[in-house]
């Protein structure tokens, strides 16, 4: 039995020489294999050195030979769960107007329909990723205006959904942003109120609209 | 009290520590340090070894898939239609277009859809079961590409994690091991055997879910609720992910400080601290712990065991023959120098 060196890496018991190792593989087939792990190793490290911010000038010029590769197989992710903290969790409020004068409303997601837990959090990310790009109420009027031209399409996309699902005639949606309470304010039990932004009202034609 | 001599020559050999070393210190000195390095590259990357921990993973891996599977196709006019969540046209808004391609750009209609859908569950299914597994595992990581790349929307840590872990099960032998291929072709010569294939797809999960922790802890480094030690408060606090009801932490906060610091330190820490024998154990156990607390209370299962099946490509192959010791393969196949594990 040949001699073997205990292995610094996961579970796996190295030969002690690399003519051991490699009984049928070639050395082309090493090296053109070796290429493509460095180029996979390379992408999914300069992904989330470039982003989401901040991130370097150096970083974003690496990423750019490496973003048909990152895009064709879905690498190109930040990795940033719950960083740098958590935050307060989001719904999109929607109230709308039925063809027959009546009126419904709901939210996105909602924990009472939203079934299994999976479909839920998909629905619920739609929340979230609008309001990262929602400004709070208080920012400045030029700031919003400027990040309205972002969320507003998808604003748009969302409303379409739900009048179709629904079968609406009008729908007016805001983001809510759910009070995050700290331990001393659940001991005490006095908790904020929710902070709502209105997004908008839309009608069939104007959430198709680009 | 000193061990015998004889014990300690034996703690050494187990250990690696040989006769032999200073002799192959000498060889490597001749060889060079970039020879070195390109040696110790291909015995990292190149190694033959069982594809067993590949096939657990694959199994976990197809039915986190399957299930992802069934949820979006309960929905697919709003994931995937042209009137959904995100129209087709405003997808670019939150991709890196043209690059992030999908199927479901191709073909619109409902039915369509569907039976794309429908497709990527059958792949899902298969790559469990194992049948057909490399075609199965190239068009369900083809499947979820798509998806998640026309449903940026929708899509979180879970689709990352799934699609980390099927591209290594698309570049090994995935299915030599506990599949329902092995059983139908078990004739074949050489199914089941070690494979540098393997190694090369165990080898890119592992250093892959590395590179996802460092970063993921790192970023946590920027917060100030993290350096505080009441990050964890915030995620408990949060009723939109809340399925368990924490806020009686509220009242122990040196226990949440505990537990936000352990978390912090662990995921900073994973990338050099879970190759080392030594502290391996403690850093998947503490996996299994954290992505289950996850899971739990935040309402997240189907994430939090995506990333403890990503963890078992740490878990080495013998502890699964011994956890598993029906499914052996061939003894010709396990020479001793090649039972890596």
């Amino acid at each position: 039995m040949p001699a073997t060196n205990s292995c610094l890496f996961a579970g796996f018991r190295m030969p002690a020489t690399s003519t051991q190792t490699f009984p049928s593989s070639g050395r082309v087939a090493r090296a053109v294999s070796s290429v493509g792990i460095l180029i996979y190793l390379a992408a999914v490290i300069i992904a989330p050195l470039s982003g989401p911010p901040p991130a370097s000038g150096l970083a974003q010029v690496m990423l750019q030979p490496f973003r048909p590769l990152l895009g064709a197989l879905y690498l190109g992710h930040g990795y940033r769960f719950f960083a740098p903290d958590p935050g307060p969790g989001h719904s999109i409020r929607w109230e709308m107007s039925m063809p027959d004068g009546s009126t419904r409303s709901g939210s996105i997601p909602d924990a009472t329909s939203d079934w299994p837990r999976l479909l839920y959090h998909r629905r619920f990310m739609v929340a979230e990723k609008i309001a990262s790009l929602v400004p709070p109420a208080d920012a400045p009027p030029e700031f919003r205006a400027l990040a309205r031209t972002d969320w507003l399409p998808l604003v748009k996309g969302v409303a379409g959904n739900l009048l179709r699902s629904q079968g609406g005639s009008r729908v007016t949606l805001a983001m809510v942003e759910h009070y995050l309470p700290g331990p001393d304010e659940v001991l005490a039990g006095t908790i904020e109120p929710d902070m709502v932004i209105p997004l908008g009202t839309f009608a069939p034609a104007e959430s198709l609209r680009p | 009290m000193s061990r015998p001599p004889s014990m300690l020559a034996e703690r050494s050999r187990q250990r690696g520590y040989s006769p032999e070393q200073p002799a192959k210190q000498a060889e490597e000195a001749e060889l060079g340090w970039l020879a070195a390095w390109a040696d110790a590259w291909s015995r990292f990357w190149f190694t033959p070894t069982d594809p067993l921990p590949l096939a657990i993973i694959r199994i976990f891996t197809g039915a986190i898939l399957t299930w992802s599977c069934l949820v979006w196709l309960m929905d697919t006019d709003a994931f995937f239609g042209t009137r959904g969540w995100l129209p087709p046209a405003e997808v670019w808004r939150m991709n890196d277009q043209p690059w992030q391609w999908s199927w479901y750009f191709a073909f619109g209609s409902p039915t369509a859809i569907r039976v794309l859908a429908g497709i990527t569950l059958i792949a899902a299914l298969l790559l469990t079961l194992g049948l057909a597994t490399p075609l199965a595992a190239w068009i369900a990581l083809l499947g979820l590409v798509s998806a998640a790349n026309r449903a940026p929307l929708n899509t979180f840590g879970l689709d990352d994690m799934l699609g980390m872990l099927l591209v290594g099960l698309a570049i090994g032998p995935s299915g030599s091991r506990l599949s329902l291929d092995r059983r139908l072709l078990a004739a074949e010569q050489g199914r089941g055997a070690v494979s540098a294939r393997a190694t090369v797809a165990l080898r890119l999960i592992q250093v892959h879910l590395c590179v996802v922790y460092f970063f993921s802890g790192c970023g946590k480094l920027f917060g100030v609720t993290w350096w505080e030690g009441v990050a964890i408060w915030g995620a408990a606090a949060n009723g939109q992910y809340r399925t368990l009801d924490l806020t009686w932490l509220a009242a122990h906060p040196l226990t949440i400080n505990a537990i936000t610091l352990a978390t912090l330190f662990w995921e900073v820490a994973y990338v050099a601290l879970v190759w080392p024998r030594l502290t391996r154990r403690l850093f998947l156990a503490m996996a299994v712990a954290v992505h289950l607390g996850i899971g739990l209370t935040m309402g997240m299962m189907e994430f939090g065991l995506a990333m403890i099946t990503a963890n078992l490509a740490f878990v080495p192959a013998a502890t699964w023959r011994r956890l598993l010791p029906n499914d052996r393969p061939s003894p010709t196949f396990l020479t001793p120098r090649t039972d890596l594990a």
